[in-house]
């Protein structure tokens, strides 16, 4: 009988455990919003689309859109972004953009310093995507729904 | 020693202001990059890497710099270019190099080609073996990526075709590329170097080479595993004083059967980085146009660890096994040699773009050093060698 109490306390401190991690995970993903220039077609990108464009392995979309990503230099923005979306840590995506541009595999992505650079680069640049934090006024882009 | 240490951080602190130029140029976004380092190694016995760095305080004989400019012309079609300069000891000696010069064409993910001269797809790091800041390791394992060894494997002449296929039911994605193409070696890298012990001057060393390469990105996220194949048909040519065995003078050395096959896996995950590799090199030369045969088998593996701690801190450290058999022949029975290296390293990041390494290594054995360069060279070392050596090695670099 103990036994079986004890299995069922288990059980529920998992699952209490599990609810936690899947809600910051969910908060962090959700702090941040992806945007892009109004000559992307797409209103919406998965996952690994968008994985792809900010690793370099594509340049275009699904839909034939041409795309070209921006980042930002830090900051938390920045931070919760390349964890959550490129399962990276800073330090590790900026060696990874350096393997690409001195193996000529690829180019040395945009960095601007905050949510309003991101936000005017992408409003004036064909085919730029960013992201932002969630609350940040994104006036002259589209909000990609991210799936 | 503090002056040589203190010239070399003054000198790559200054470099460091330099900044990656982005222009455009007929409506195409070009960008231009490069690196730079300086290394310090001081031994407490043998002279490595060909320089004497066991005598007086060490030797920062040992520099390298790169300069590279890349356009993307459409979203499929890219051209890059990178030209590399070293001084290592008694190697590379600022003879500029043309590190790597392609066009590149994406037909499909799956369907992508490349033509020029492009480095090698050959284990986890030989494309990247010179970008040090890419890794908390001043020095890769020596016996798979042998520094003095560099341009036996670093790039060809000739075209990749290569891609990238995510497998279905999320079991990850393969890598491959299949290549072929001409090797042409610096007279001022370690073969050249080592045979002038026998009095050889080689004027042109070089060939045909191809192989391939396939990593699978398995489902178990960060674990990499894959296989390397390289198989090479190389011709030496030379001259070395008349002899009984060479009345005309002439050196001619041609490789009946070269190949290497390397086996790696690495797990990134996070901060970690965990990496082994296995590497078999197979070298069966014809000397004097068949007169001789000589037959070299080395073996390499390793295993590493780094951690990234901070931004601005990460160690790691790795052991490195190096075995050489010279089978029995005309120049006499089967010999054979090792090193075992035991390496512990720091690195420090000042910035983005500016680091410096702290690297010991703990050292058993010195291969054969008269038959194939690894490492150390009887060149540099005349008075014979010692059975360990323990090296400090202190490297400062930056990129932009």
């Amino acid at each position: 009988m103990r036994k079986e109490n004890a299995v069922k306390h288990l059980k529920k401190l998992l699952a209490a455990a599990g609810l936690i991690v899947f809600a910051t995970v969910s908060a962090q993903a959700g702090s941040v919003k992806v945007i892009a220039n109004p000559s992307v077609k797409a209103d919406s990108i998965s996952v690994d689309e968008l994985k792809s464009v900010f690793l370099e392995d594509t340049n275009s979309l699904k839909d034939g859109s041409h795309v070209e990503p921006v980042l930002e230099k830090g900051g938390a923005t920045h931070e919760a972004f390349v964890k959550d979306y490129l399962g990276k840590n800073d330090s590790a995506l900026q060696m990874y953009y350096r393997s690409l541009v001195f193996t000529g595999k690829g180019s040395m992505p945009k960095a601007v310093g905050s949510d309003a650079d991101v936000v005017a680069y992408v409003a004036k640049t064909k085919g730029a995507i960013g992201y932002v934090a969630s609350g940040t006024a994104a006036e002259g882009v589209k909000t990609l729904e991210v799936k | 020693m503090f002056r040589k240490v203190t010239i070399l951080l003054s000198l790559c602190l200054c470099a460091g202001m330099l900044r990656a130029q982005d222009f455009k140029l007929f409506d195409r976004n070009f960008q231009i990059h490069g690196f730079a380092s300086q290394g310090f190694v001081y031994t407490d016995q043998n002279n490595w890497l060909t320089m004497h760095t066991s005598v007086g305080s060490g030797s920062a004989q040992w520099t390298d710099m790169a300069v590279n400019i890349s356009v993307p012309v459409t979203d499929k079609l890219r051209i890059a270019a990178q030209f590399y300069d070293r001084n290592l000891g008694q190697l590379g000696k600022w003879d500029p190099d043309l590190d790597f010069a392609y066009a590149s064409y994406k037909f499909k993910p799956w369907l992508k080609v490349r033509g020029g001269k492009v480095k090698t797809t050959l284990g986890l790091f030989t494309e990247t073996q010179d970008l040090d800041f890419l890794r908390v390791f001043a020095l890769l394992p020596q016996s798979v990526y042998p520094i003095d060894l560099r341009d036996s494997t670093i790039a060809h002449e000739g075209g990749d075709v290569y891609g990238d296929i995510r497998l279905p039911n999320k079991m990850g994605a393969v890598s491959y590329t299949v290549y072929a193409g001409y090797r042409h070696d610096s007279m001022n890298s370690g073969y050249p170097y080592t045979i002038k012990n026998l009095g050889v001057n080689l004027t042109s060393y070089g060939g045909l080479q191809y192989g391939g390469d396939l990593r699978w990105q398995t489902p178990l996220k960060g674990l990499l595993i894959g296989a390397s194949r390289l198989d090479q048909d190389t011709t030496g040519v030379g001259s070395l004083p008349k002899s009984l065995f060479a009345p005309t003078g002439n050196w001619s050395e041609h490789s009946n059967s070269a190949w290497t096959n390397q086996f790696y896996g690495q797990y990134a995950r996070g901060k970690w980085e965990i990496s082994s590799e296995w590497r078999r090199e197979w070298r069966n030369e014809e000397i004097f146009s068949g007169a001789f045969a000589f037959v070299t088998d080395v073996r390499g593996s390793y295993g590493s660890v780094a951690y990234r701690a901070t931004k601005w801190f990460g160690a790691g450290t790795y052991y490195s096994h190096y075995r050489i058999t010279d089978e029995a022949g005309a120049f006499g029975p089967a010999t054979t040699g090792a090193t075992n290296d035991r390496a512990i390293s720091a690195r420090f990041d000042i910035n983005r773009f500016t680091n410096i390494k702290v690297e010991g290594h703990f050292m058993a054995g010195v291969g054969l050093p008269a038959d194939y360069p690894d490492g150390f060279y009887t060149n540099v070392n005349p008075q014979g060698f010692k059975p360990n050596t323990a090296a400090f090695v202190l490297k400062a670099g930056f990129n932009f």
